[in-house]
């Protein structure tokens, strides 16, 4: 069922809101335990929002999400709810504040059942580095489930919630829909405010929706999109209904295919599924353009050193000195904060935070991130030539299905953002849905990527591949 | 060998807005610890800054009071360093482009350039108590600029005379209260010693912890002799920070080279830059009062001595009332002489600051005119200004009522004269002798018994007539 479904369903008594949170409750508690795509999962909170919500429903005053349950990744703040990062820095952390998103969705009376596990502080590609145990692909328990979304999206994968929230710096969204078989949206930089959200990277930072299918992604980004006077990065955009797909004419549309990612370095059956999906647009009219982007061979590397360097600054707040993990018995402010952030982050935010700072240091007159600024912006200016010839671009989501357990080296898993980077760098909105699976029987994702603000189209072109697809 | 003191100056000033520059906490001064805080001025997970445009055209002020080139555009950088009284362990300050650059400010005859100056977040209190170090975070993240100066001072005399001189201004123009004792202002001197016979500047040290004039005056004759003895003995000056300690007189290393923090300055992502247009700088150039070193100018060109001068211009409201009062009856002198003498004895006795007088420069001009047309002495003159003063009123109908216009009535002077004189045959035959003194007596006591209504050139010409005519 969609959230359209569900709204209808709730507002025509069909079903009642605590009746359906049940339903996934009871899901969450039978099937959660190996897949362990939650970390903080809200009973009697969540019963006590359904039933608010009920009251609205009865009141004919419902909106978009009153009564539908979803969750939120446990890196956006949730007032008097554990907010952890996945992270010992912070497992015993509840936030005296929501995050803005948070907020729209709890005045429009969504239920929040829960905050879903992910890669430490949001770094990550496999959601394995989490410091409440890993995040099992519902597809594939032997596989991962991508990151850093990891709990969100397993949890859209095996029922648990209809539709959840996730965050993408360089992918973290999109990569694990992909693993998953599920949709993965990233918005515009500035799109949906970012106040509430644990900053990885700044520059690169959304707040995303996972869910079911594209319409759904469209429906949830219509709650939570719009311009924040708390968020100063956050723009004043035009907003639209992101769902409303009746617009989107697949005829005489310009796709571009990115020659750069459709090469060695992308697996052979992802390469065949996305360029099967490309061939389905083309039946249906649409102008296939092969575009080059030369900046791309720096887009990893500049993405590294950016994202390093802006989470090493964001996350020296934690001390432990007003809140977070703290070591007793320290001598002196230096031991206390030295001893704590050494036991408090794991080894994967160690290692970014030491990347950051080194690149940032005197040593290089922080020539580096200099340098990967330009090649951001020289990648953004090509990219704005690119649409100058295309409406939208499809690349694969990753170079590859979803890994076990053990082919989770560091390299691997930093060159899986190969394909999604890009799209950070340049602020751009991306999606991304199933478009086939590998022999193995694992989900392929392939991303449509639009101009700034364009949500609304690279919805629609996604929305007409899973209707015709779904034939 | 001799060496010339070569100084440059880091002045911090606290801007005087309504909130902080990057949350909505109130800015004041003093109160209950860490009761104006948020989370965004706590440096908690998730909070973001927005900028408050107060702070930016305080800024701009402050700017065009020292003849700066306020810049068309203005970014925002990290500082980043831990220490416990920064809580986001970074400050949002200006490194690469700050709002303004290149003024400069006559003192002593001597034009000392401003380098540039910049917005930036004050950082939070250490308290050192028996329990430990206590951070208040009241006063983190209140706005302030940095003004920092070219290396062209060479006494102290400069360096405190540009002190006031600034100050005056940034008062004047409701910039920043700049107490040093408080720390709204804080003075950091940076000094080397040049050879005598040599063009290339010393190394410097920087001292900070000058909390007073004289202080000021105290470090820098310390560490002129400080460094001359190091230079004469042949070794060398360190760079590095040291502290001023008002006990000893002294200053001693705080911070050396080895200490130096990596500061890692990038741009702040979160933070758009600030854009100024030409009109507005204009708007806000228009809204400043007129400065002090203007109406300097103009009060010595109407006679007013610079000594004089600078005593009004200690206060813009006095300075207003004054221009006041002359604007409506043109007699700087007594004017300034009323005010500088009975006015400031009153504001001193009841405690009040000028802005807290409720006369009006209507009413203080028409003291000044019957004191100039003598239709009252010059001591009723103060003694109408001092009625005004405690209980409100008209000068005239304070004149009335205790009798203090001077009569013309030369026959009531003769006879009063005549009559003092009959009383005093002693010293009349004193005075005739040579004790010429005396007059001053005779003359007490007839204006004594004429009241306030004794015209003393009249007294004076009746007196000298009648003790002429005894033989």
């Amino acid at each position: 069922m969609s959230l359209g479904d569900l709204r209808r369903m709730l507002d025509e008594k069909k079903l009642g809101a605590v009746e359906l949170l049940d339903e996934y409750l009871k899901k969450i508690k039978d099937e959660d335990g190996e897949i362990n795509s939650f970390i903080t999962c809200l009973g009697d909170e969540a019963i006590a929002s359904a039933r608010l919500a009920q009251m609205l429903i009865d009141k004919g005053e419902a909106k978009a999400m009153t009564g539908i349950p979803y969750a939120a990744k446990d890196n956006i703040l949730t007032k008097g709810v554990l907010t952890t990062c996945a992270s010992r820095m912070l497992c015993e952390y509840i936030p005296p504040y929501s995050a803005t998103v948070i907020e729209s969705l709890e005045h429009q009376g969504a239920v929040l059942m829960g905050k879903t596990n992910l890669d430490e502080f949001a770094m990550g590609g496999s959601g394995t580095s989490s410091y409440f145990g890993a995040t099992k692909n519902p597809k594939n328990m032997n596989k991962v489930a991508g990151g850093s979304s990891s709990g969100s999206a397993a949890a859209v994968c095996a029922g648990f919630v209809p539709v959840a929230l996730g965050t993408d710096t360089g992918g973290s969204v999109r990569i694990p829909a992909s693993f998953c078989g599920v949709v993965g949206l990233k918005p515009t930089y500035g799109r949906v405010s970012r106040y509430g959200l644990v900053s990885y990277a700044s520059s690169l930072d959304q707040i995303g929706v996972i869910a079911n299918s594209a319409e759904d992604a469209g429906y949830m980004l219509n709650v939570i999109a719009g311009q924040d006077e708390m968020d100063a990065t956050s723009a004043k955009a035009e907003l639209c209904d992101f769902t409303d797909t009746a617009k989107t004419n697949i005829k005489d549309l310009k796709i571009g295919v990115i020659k750069n990612l459709m090469g060695t370095q992308i697996d052979e059956e992802v390469k065949l599924a996305v360029s099967d999906a490309v061939r389905l647009y083309e039946k249906l009219g649409a102008k296939v353009i092969e575009v080059e982007i030369p900046s791309l061979e720096y887009a990893l590397e500049a993405y590294y050193i950016i994202a390093s360097a802006e989470a090493a600054s964001n996350l020296a707040r934690f001390d432990g000195v007003r809140y977070g993990y703290a070591e007793d018995d320290c001598k002196s402010y230096a031991e206390m904060i030295a001893k704590s952030r050494s036991a408090g982050f794991g080894q994967q935010v160690k290692r970014r935070i030491l990347l950051g700072n080194y690149l940032l240091s005197d040593k290089f007159g922080a020539d580096y991130y200099k340098r990967a600024v330009s090649a951001k912006n020289r990648l953004t200016e090509e990219l704005r030539e690119v649409f100058g010839r295309c409406d939208v671009l499809i690349s694969p989501t990753a170079p590859t299905a979803a890994y076990g357990f053990d082919e989770c080296d560091i390299l691997k898993v930093c060159k899986g953002d190969v394909c999604t980077v890009m799209v950070n760098l340049s602020g751009l909105p991306a999606i991304s849905i199933p478009c086939g699976v590998t022999s193995a029987g694992l989900p392929i994702g392939m991303s449509i990527i639009g101009k700034h603000f364009s949500e609304q189209k690279i919805i629609g072109v996604a929305d007409v591949f899973e209707k015709e697809a779904g034939k | 060998m001799m060496y010339t003191p070569v100084m440059g100056l880091e002045i911090h000033a606290e801007l005087l807005t309504k909130t902080k520059v990057f949350c909505r906490c109130k800015n004041e001064f003093g109160g209950e610890k860490n009761t104006r805080i948020c989370p965004r001025c706590a440096g908690l997970p998730g909070a973001l800054p927005v900028l408050n445009k107060e702070a930016v055209s305080l800024a701009v002020r402050a700017g065009l009071t020292l003849g700066c080139r306020i810049n068309r555009y203005s970014a925002f950088d990290r500082k980043n360093y831990f220490y416990p009284d920064l809580p986001k362990a970074y400050q949002i300050t200006q490194f690469e482009y700050p709002i303004c650059e290149e003024g400069s400010v006559e003192v002593l005859g001597k034009t000392v350039r401003v380098n540039r100056i910049h917005i930036e977040e004050d950082a939070g209190k250490l308290i050192h108590a028996e329990v430990g170090t206590q951070i208040d975070f009241n006063r983190c993240g209140v706005p302030l600029i940095e003004i920092v100066t070219e290396p062209d001072f060479s006494t102290a005399d400069e360096v405190v005379a540009f002190v006031d001189e600034v100050s005056r201004r940034l008062k004047f123009a409701d910039v920043c209260d700049c107490r040093l004792e408080q720390g709204s202002l804080r003075v950091d001197v940076n000094i080397s010693l040049m050879p005598e016979d040599s063009e290339t500047l010393g190394v410097r040290a920087e001292i900070k912890n000058l909390n007073s004039r004289k202080s000021i005056r105290r470090a820098i004759e310390y560490e002129i002799k400080r460094q001359t003895e190091i230079l004469a003995s042949g070794g060398e000056v360190e760079r590095e920070t040291r502290r001023f300690s008002e006990e000893t007189g002294k200053t001693s290393s705080l911070r050396g080279k080895e200490d130096a923090n990596d500061y890692r300055y990038f741009h702040e992502p979160d933070l758009p830059g600030i854009e100024i247009s030409k009109a507005e700088v204009e708007e806000i150039a228009s809204g400043m009062p007129e400065m002090p070193q203007v109406r300097y100018k103009r009060y010595i060109e109407l006679g007013i001595s610079p000594a004089d001068a600078d005593l009004i211009l200690a206060d813009r409201d006095f300075s207003d009332l004054f221009d006041g009062a002359v604007r409506v009856f043109k007699s700087p002198k007594t004017i300034a002489n009323l005010m500088l003498g009975e006015l400031s004895r009153k504001l001193n006795e009841s405690e009040k600051k000028a802005g807290e007088i409720e006369f009006s420069a209507g009413d203080l001009a028409e003291i000044a005119k019957m004191s100039d047309s003598e239709k009252v002495s010059k001591q009723a003159a103060r003694e109408i200004l001092s009625v005004m003063f405690d209980n409100g009123g008209a000068p005239q109908e304070i004149a009335n009522e205790r009798g203090l216009f001077l009569s013309d009535d030369k026959d009531r002077v003769a006879l009063v004269v005549a009559e003092v004189l009959a009383e005093n045959k002693e010293n009349v035959r004193e005075y005739k002798n040579g004790v010429l003194k005396l007059f001053g007596y005779f003359m007490g006591e007839i204006m004594r018994r004429l009241g306030g209504s004794g015209n003393p050139k009249t007294v004076k010409e009746e007196l000298t007539k009648q003790l002429t005519s005894i033989s």
